[in-house]
């Protein structure tokens, strides 16, 4: 039943003209100038867009059909690209699991370890994959290895980042429970907090090998091996067939990867 | 027999001269169910915080079987902290672990690291986390995960985790006070037949009829002093009235004399 009308409501009074329209006109104007100076400064050019794509649409009709004579290898270029992202991802597990309980506010066992932690994880995760195996092809020379160092070293940081982050989020009851027991602080991480967590610990790790899977074709680009190697010499030679079979074996892998972490994913759930 | 655990003399005051304790002493002997009562702010939870050692009070001590728990060093403190379970008002459980495995939290501190960390129990252990689950009525749900039970159940695979501990004291902050009536009942009961086992049991409650139930003794609290220490059953409805009295005069002043 609806309550009948007794008295008027105040409810407060919308102006035409107030302060808060004035704003919200001042973050247009300042939206809009950032967008036109970010246009400038990106060179966009829709004229040579218009020329550019005609060129394309030729490469792609001499591209077929794609050529197969190469094929073992560049399976196997394909296989080394999961490895290298596979070793990096897991070395990278490895190195987060000891500085994730340091970086997790609720765990950590000192706040001398906590700040300094949280910078380096910041400036591993500040500096790209791909600028990180750009330095390591220049210290441990080209091929893969230098891949596998580049996941490692910016996954570490992203690893332990969100598995702090993931540790954070844990209700604090049970592992008071643990501790209340005089249970050491070793055994109260082992058996009270790992299993909450480490359902989600796993599903980071197979989202960044994925997304690894993906960050390492362009590796190649710098030296790092894989098939981004290969793609770059086809690049260079413009041999446009072969172009073709790598993009295909590139667009296989991803998806045959990306399904198969998230399968494993939701079954964690 | 004397007593296992009592307080004697606590006092707190936190910044703002806020009173929590002002002089409480009371003290629980084995086999004996102790229920604290008070309104809120009375200093139930300080007083439990002191008892685990969590705070430490101004003054006073708390004697855990003949020592002083306030004035332990960190790793005292810990073994000191073997002999004494806790129950909490949220149970408190790992909620992907089952409800063996919980109970098997309870000898966390009594088993090598390795066997904690590769969770391989020695069967022994196991064999008492079953029979402890067996003893709060929770046999046949042994292997269900925490998260899968009721919060009546979960707080008694709480009380197993207590009993695997083999502890002389259960403290037992509000564990009923997220319960429905019912599993209230019990888990109250669970706990009065542990203390009959030999347990010191001491459990602050909100609901009068349930401490008047369950408990041997009742201590009262209000505004950080013990004003009733009794056997459960010598006290009366008047001296219940007082314990949640309003400014020091009785609650019923309203109805008529």
């Amino acid at each position: 039943m609806t309550p009948t009308a007794a008295r008027d409501y105040p409810e407060p009074v919308v102006r035409s003209c107030s302060a808060s329209r004035l704003r919200f006109v001042v973050i247009l104007l300042l939206v809009a100038a950032f967008y036109s100076v970010s246009w400038k400064l990106a060179h966009v050019d829709l004229g040579k867009l218009a020329t550019g794509l005609p060129r394309m649409a030729s490469w792609a009709r001499k591209a077929w059909p794609p050529a197969t004579g190469e094929l073992p290898v560049l399976l196997l270029r394909t296989a080394e690209t999961v490895a290298m992202a596979a070793i990096g991802t897991t070395a990278a597990a490895l190195l987060a699991l000891p500085l994730c309980v340091i970086t997790a506010r609720n765990i950590t066992p000192s706040r001398l370890l906590y700040y300094p932690g949280r910078w380096f994880l910041n400036a591993l995760r500040g500096i790209d994959s791909f600028v990180f195996a750009l330095l390591f092809v220049a210290a441990v020379g080209l091929g893969p290895f230098a891949g596998v160092l580049g996941i490692a070293f910016h996954t570490w940081g992203s690893t332990a980042k969100l598995w702090a982050e993931a540790i954070e989020n844990i209700p604090p009851g049970p592992l008071e429970a643990a501790a209340a027991t005089g249970a050491s602080r070793l055994k109260v991480l082992a058996f009270a907090l790992f299993p909450d967590v480490a359902p989600n610990m796993v599903s980071v790790g197979l989202f960044w090998w994925e997304f690894n899977v993906r960050a390492s074709t362009v590796l190649g680009v710098v030296g790092a091996g894989g098939i981004g190697q290969e793609l770059k010499n086809s690049m260079d030679l413009l041999d446009f067939p072969r172009l073709l079979t790598i993009i295909g074996l590139i667009l296989i892998m991803v998806t045959v990867i990306d399904h198969g972490s998230q399968w494993l994913r939701r079954r964690l759930e | 027999m004397g007593a296992v655990i009592g307080a004697e003399r606590l006092t707190k005051t936190y910044r703002l001269d806020v009173t929590a304790l002002a002089g409480v002493s009371f003290s629980a002997r084995p086999g004996e169910f102790v229920a604290v009562l008070g309104p809120s702010g009375a200093g139930k939870t300080t007083l439990f915080r002191c008892l685990t050692g969590l705070t430490r009070p101004d003054a006073g001590a708390v004697v855990l079987d003949g020592r002083d728990i306030c004035h332990m060093r960190r790793t005292e403190l810990r073994a000191a902290r073997r002999d004494i379970a806790l129950i909490f008002q949220q149970f408190n459980l790992i909620r992907r672990l089952t409800a063996v495995q919980n109970v098997l939290a309870g000898r966390l501190a009594s088993v090598p690291t390795w066997r904690v960390l590769s969770r391989r129990f020695a069967r022994p252990d196991r064999q008492l986390a079953l029979r402890c689950l067996d003893a709060v009525g929770l046999l046949d749900r042994a292997h269900a995960r925490a998260d899968q039970l009721s919060g009546g159940q979960q707080q008694r695979v709480a009380i197993a985790r207590a009993l695997a501990q083999e502890a002389k004291v259960i403290l037992a902050d509000e564990p009923v006070a997220s319960l429905d009536p019912e599993s209230a009942a019990t888990v109250l009961d669970t706990l009065h037949r542990v203390a009959k086992a030999g347990v010191a049991v001491v459990a602050s409650l909100h609901q009068v009829h349930l401490a008047m139930t369950y408990a041997d003794r009742i201590v009262a609290l209000r505004a950080g002093r013990v004003i009733a220490d009794a056997p459960a059953a010598s006290l009366d409805a008047r001296a219940i009235e007082q314990i949640y009295a309003k400014n020091g005069e009785p609650a019923a002043r309203s109805s008529p004399p």
